[in-house]
């Protein structure tokens, strides 16, 4: 599937939501869109399009906003493709995948503690590989490596 | 009875690395299960933004202690297409190389520690022997047995020694009636079976809903292998089948790896002897010379772009021991990645523990789980 085939596909049902379909080496296209479209787009995706694995997210801090990225595959088309979505830096969110593609739930924990994304409506938001109470979000540009921050670890079951 | 939680980890034989699952049990019954990790977090995506492209690599095998080659190839591949790099025939069928012997070199270790979990001791040392011989091979020309800082961008490190194929072609000779006696002493045992059929199951549909690969996937009787699927390197040019099975069940996702492994030394047979024939440079001429330079720390002023090379973002996706992993590395024009991205397979497969622990019994949980292999190093990172 070529990047003008998904945007055939996902224009009419998207509109104003689908920001572009460009190429990617490697991969059907890359779809940018608005986070508010974020449920109708996964569903097209994985429905009309048969990306039916979701394999990961992941977050990138641009400084002034932040990116969420997704990858997908089918396995009829055997093709990747991947999602990008911007959020601004002071207000972070985006709809959960996990309720299209359930295996979204722990990547979706990640890249909220790492990255600082939060995800609405999403099942089990706790932190998976940073321990509770754990207030910094390590792969932001304003976490420095060199400079140790101060920190209080609480116990998870105490 | 009354329900509780009890935790298994992280200190605890069945967990092979530093994780803990805890079960909610009524009697021997698991109810509920909720996989906690962390323990193993060492930020290596966070100090790959610190480090030079090559650099990165060191990390990569610490990422996954069992399959260090795999990830390194991972990473490489990515980094390559964000750089904007090609490397030369013959490291790739080098890189191609490695991977099947680490392939080989993972699948039985995780026999090794598999059978173990189910009670066998004898298989275990038969595993280690000849893991050993696998770890020989690339100490041969890596010059280390656990952590390789083989792979570079552009191509690979050094080139092989001359006695190496030769002695690979004996290593190959030697495994395969091995993996015969493997299979002699469980598929062969009616304790084997007993320990391990009907457990476990999940259902290739579910095995897609969340986000199941490798060998777990195809023991359902779905053919994903992305060495078919999306061949990289030089995955198109060799001949070999998908190991498949049907049980979607502890005995199923063994067959596949033995299947594997015999694949595997189909391939590298195909290997070896292009690498024969095939004599040439190893490393892509006309690199950009801070790709060789040392490391130095990121300043004060913090992660400034110094130069100002093409940008570009990568994306490499691989057949890994454990399943599909991936890497997203974007590259803003310094020697250095902007961020990097890993998605490792054994991440995904623990994360859907509930859907092929529940139902089952607490003694149940050590083969299940040795099933998944579980490698902790590249879940945690």
């Amino acid at each position: 599937m070529q990047p003008d085939d998904l945007a055939r596909t996902l224009s009419p049902k998207l509109g104003d939501l689908l920001l572009g379909v460009e190429p990617f080496e490697g991969m059907a296209g890359r779809v940018r869109f608005r986070r508010e479209g974020a449920l109708d787009l996964f569903r097209v995706v994985r429905d009309d399009l048969s990306f039916t694995h979701l394999s990961m997210v992941g977050g990138v801090d641009w400084v002034d906003h932040r990116e969420v990225f997704y990858v997908a595959w089918s396995d009829s088309l055997r093709q990747y493709l991947l999602l990008s979505t911007d959020v601004p830096a002071e207000d972070p969110r985006v709809e959960s995948a996990s309720s299209v593609w359930p295996s979204a739930n722990w990547h979706e924990r990640e890249t909220w503690e790492l990255v600082g994304v939060s995800f609405d409506h999403h099942p089990d938001l706790r932190h998976l590989l940073t321990p509770d109470g754990y207030a910094f979000h390590p792969l932001l540009r304003s976490f420095k490596l060199h400079e140790p921050e101060e920190l209080e670890v609480k116990s998870r079951h105490v | 009875m009354s329900e509780m939680w009890i935790n298994m980890g992280p200190q605890h034989p069945m967990t092979h690395g530093l994780w803990n699952l805890r079960v909610k049990i009524d009697g021997e019954r698991i109810l509920d299960v909720d996989p906690e990790m962390g323990y193993l977090h060492r930020g290596i995506e966070k100090i790959s933004e610190d480090r030079h492209y090559n650099e990165v690599v060191t990390l990569m095998d610490r990422s996954c202690y069992v399959a260090g080659l795999n990830w390194e190839h991972l990473y490489i591949l990515a980094s390559e297409q964000a750089l904007h790099i090609s490397p030369p025939e013959r490291a790739e069928y080098i890189r191609m190389m490695c991977a099947e012997f680490q392939r080989i070199g993972s699948h039985i270790m995780w026999y090794a520690a598999f059978v173990q979990d189910i009670g066998l001791m004898t298989p275990f040392l038969y595993g280690m022997r000849d893991r050993d011989l696998v770890l020989d091979l690339f100490q041969s020309f890596t010059g280390a047995r656990m952590t390789y800082e083989y792979m570079r961008v552009g191509g690979v490190r050094n080139d092989l020694p001359p006695p190496f194929l030769a002695q690979a072609r004996k290593v190959l000779d030697w495994l395969v009636p091995r993996f015969k006696e493997y299979d002699e002493l469980c598929i062969g045992s009616d304790i084997f079976h007993k320990r391990c059929d009907n457990l476990g199951v999940l259902s290739a549909s579910e095995c897609v809903r969340h986000g199941v690969t490798g060998p777990m996937l195809r023991s359902a009787g779905l053919k994903r292998d992305l060495r078919k699927d999306r061949p990289y390197s030089m995955y198109r040019d060799v001949d070999f089948d998908v190991a498949l099975a049907d049980g979607a069940d502890v005995t199923g996702r063994y067959l596949v790896r033995m299947e594997e492994m015999r694949q595997s030394i189909r391939i590298l047979r195909q290997v070896l002897d292009w690498l024969e024939h095939h004599p040439g440079p190893v490393m892509a001429d006309q690199l950009p010379r801070w790709l060789g330079a040392p490391y130095a720390p990121v300043g004060k002023e913090g992660y400034v772009l110094k130069r100002n090379y093409a940008k570009g973002v990568g994306f490499s996706s691989i057949e890994e021991p454990h399943g599909e992993a991936q890497a997203y590395v974007v590259n803003e024009g310094s020697e250095r990645p902007y961020r990097v991205k890993f998605r490792s397979p054994v991440f995904a497969n623990i994360s859907a523990a509930r859907q092929y622990l529940v139902g089952y019994r607490v003694a149940d949980i050590p083969p299940i789980m040795g099933s998944v292999d579980p490698c902790i190093g590249e879940v945690d990172r």
